[in-house]
């Protein structure tokens, strides 16, 4: 019988890394520090140079690049952090998962600065009980003129015969899909089968006329001039561009608007930095602050007064964004988006 | 008595392949029978739901495209490494050529299936030239479908076949082939029947080392592949885990490329048995 210790190894190793996991422990007694978990490059270095000069508060950064990773890595627990930006739908996720506290804005000040017609939009937390808004986004397409000088700003331009070939989407369901819809006049989270089988039509159409639905190779390959509209987030794009092509290439959010994100702060149940935490996201939501960040990310700020401080240009303008929707969790539901997906990469 | 170490001397790489990968498949293939948590993750509840996802006719389509896919790799390596090891197997600077196979993985592998963009692209190396060459006028799309997937796979691996064929075709007494002559046979005739049943376990090795690798494809199809028949169980598996967080549909659709491959290892087992049966027959 050989097969016994093997498998009994499998299991002792099993428990030994579970254990070894679970035990990891922080015990951090000094109140001068903050233990922040942040998207890549989300906040410029700078910013939290100057928050440590005035606080004294130190900041212990960790970053993540997706919400799904920073969700899996505070679930497993043991990460001790007290402040961590995710998207709305994951706001409303953290919520229902009771790993969030309720927010005392009687220490947060700087929240009268946010822009009052965006907070009502917000549907995964109404009335702002856990999050704090932070920045908001959405994808758009950007344009080669050089190749493309006339052009509607609608989602129309994916069904141009003489761009095909030459264009790509986000490999991404839930943008693709929401700009559809939006197209068609439907919310980006609808769960009506007729609204979702007429998006499919109509990404059928796009999909017919562009090169692939690609998330990552899409902004080199718009530099190397390979690919002449493509859709997706800026900062993907104009990171790649040298300096000529980017005053050549131009950015817009169709008219019929499409799906966006609003990331928020928020403080996570267990943390041990509370007071500190209050510091630092009304800190982070001080006008002048809010306006380096906007100066930094080049899109445009929530921030009342912040948005009047700001020195560089933004790709889109708030206005644009007034024309998106916010994308929210779809629970279970998201298995109707799926399999409307799978059949439209697979051409069915 | 001598005592036995065996246990000890192997108890490194046995603990190595255990935790590393005997654990991860048996999470895998529990989870596989496992139900879906809402936000990724599972459930410890026992269901047979991502085994039944399976046959949505969306999902069989897949796994055409992907059987077919590989299939066509693996034929294709298969054609353009025989010619190239029995080069090299009767050259005199065997060395070099061997040489100048191992370069490719001195490059990342990601690194060169970018070069295959540039160099296949439609403002790429080869459109270029067709259009300054005033062979067409406007470009080609080469790449984004499935023949840009199934190039680029060959192109993968096929140092992976050219290597197994080149050892065993070394080792073939060519003199059999002039003997065969001798006897009457053509030359294709000769290669054919006596030369190709010799070195039987390259041509195999090579075939598993293309059709394994290729059928769990996930990179290439995802950056050269594009259109609606380059969507492949790799780019499934992917999209499972990060966009629809259904863990045990993503872990059934991997237990399946595990069954594949395994069936495909099984079928390479036998044939060496029934050719070590075949030689001891000769020699008896």
């Amino acid at each position: 019988m050989k097969k016994i210790p093997v498998l009994a190894m499998a299991i002792a190793c099993a428990l030994a890394i579970g254990v070894w996991a679970g035990g990891k422990g922080e015990t951090s007694g000094g109140s001068k520090v903050l233990y922040f978990y942040n998207w890549v490059t989300y906040i410029p270095e700078d910013v939290l140079q100057t928050f440590e000069e005035e606080t004294g508060i130190e900041v212990i950064l960790d970053e993540f690049a997706s919400n799904e990773e920073m969700y899996a890595k505070l679930k497993a627990g043991g990460a001790g952090y007290d402040v961590t930006i995710p998207s709305g739908d994951f706001v409303s996720i953290m919520i229902r998962e009771d790993m969030l506290q309720p927010i005392d804005m009687s220490k947060v000040p700087n929240f009268k600065y946010l822009d009052p017609e965006f907070l009502s939009k917000i549907t995964f937390d109404p009335g702002s009980r856990y999050s704090v808004p932070f920045f908001a986004g959405a994808a758009g397409i950007t344009v080669n003129t050089r190749q493309v000088p006339a052009f509607e700003k609608s989602w129309k331009i994916f069904t141009r015969d003489d761009l095909k070939g030459r264009m790509t989407m986000l490999d991404d369901m839930r943008e693709v899909m929401g700009d559809a819809l939006k197209f068609l006049g439907y919310s980006v989270n609808t769960k009506n089968p007729k609204e979702l089988e007429a998006a499919k039509q109509v990404v059928s159409l796009w999909r017919d006329k562009i090169v692939k639905f690609d998330a990552e190779t899409f902004g080199p390959a718009f530099a190397r001039g390979e690919f002449w509209v493509v859709q997706g987030y800026v900062e993907n794009v104009f990171t790649e561009l040298d300096e000529a092509l980017a005053q050549d290439a131009r950015f817009f959010i169709p008219d019929e608007g499409g799906p966006m994100y609003l990331d928020s702060m928020v403080i996570l149940k267990g943390a041990k930095n509370v007071e500190n935490a209050y510091k630092f996201i009304n800190f982070i939501s001080r006008p002048d602050i809010n306006a380096r960040i906007a100066d930094f990310l080049t899109i445009p700020s929530l921030n009342t007064e912040g948005r009047k401080l700001m020195k560089e240009k933004t790709a889109y303008s708030y206005e644009d964004l007034k024309r998106c929707e916010f994308k929210e969790d779809l629970g279970r539901d998201v298995e109707l988006y799926e399999s409307i997906w799978h059949e439209i990469r697979i051409g069915k | 008595m001598k005592k036995n170490h065996g246990l000890l001397y192997t108890l490194p790489t046995g603990l190595w392949v255990t935790v590393f990968f005997l654990v991860p498949v048996i999470i895998v293939f529990l989870y596989s029978f496992l139900d879906r948590g809402e936000r990724g993750g599972i459930v410890w509840r026992f269901s047979l739901e991502a085994y039944r996802d399976m046959a949505s006719p969306t999902f069989l389509h897949i796994l055409v495209i992907t059987m077919l896919i590989s299939l066509a790799a693996t034929v294709l390596t298969l054609l353009v490494a025989l010619p190239c090891a029995y080069y090299m197997a009767r050259s005199k600077r065997k060395s070099l050529y061997l040489f100048l196979i191992i370069i490719p993985f001195l490059t990342n592998f990601l690194i060169r299936i970018y070069a295959w963009q540039a160099i296949l692209g439609n403002s790429g190396f080869l459109n270029n030239l067709l259009i300054r060459a005033g062979l067409i006028k406007n470009h080609i799309q080469f790449l984004y479908n499935e023949w840009a997937v199934i190039i680029v796979l060959v192109y993968s691996y096929l140092p992976y076949a050219i290597l197994p064929l080149y050892s065993t075709i070394e080792k073939f007494d060519f003199s059999l082939l002039e003997a065969a002559r001798d006897l009457g046979t053509s030359h294709p005739g000769s290669i054919l029947r006596v030369m190709v049943p010799n070195i039987r376990a390259g041509i195999v090795s090579a075939v598993l080392f293309t059709f394994i690798p290729t059928f769990g494809a996930y990179a290439v199809p995802k950056l050269v592949g594009g259109g609606k028949n380059s969507f492949m169980l790799g780019n499934i598996i992917a999209d499972e885990i990060l966009v629809n967080r259904n863990w045990p549909f993503a872990s059934a659709t991997s237990i399946l490329i595990t069954l594949v491959t395994t069936a495909a290892l099984g079928l390479y087992v036998l044939a060496n048995k029934s050719a070590a049966r075949a030689a001891q027959r000769k020699k008896t």
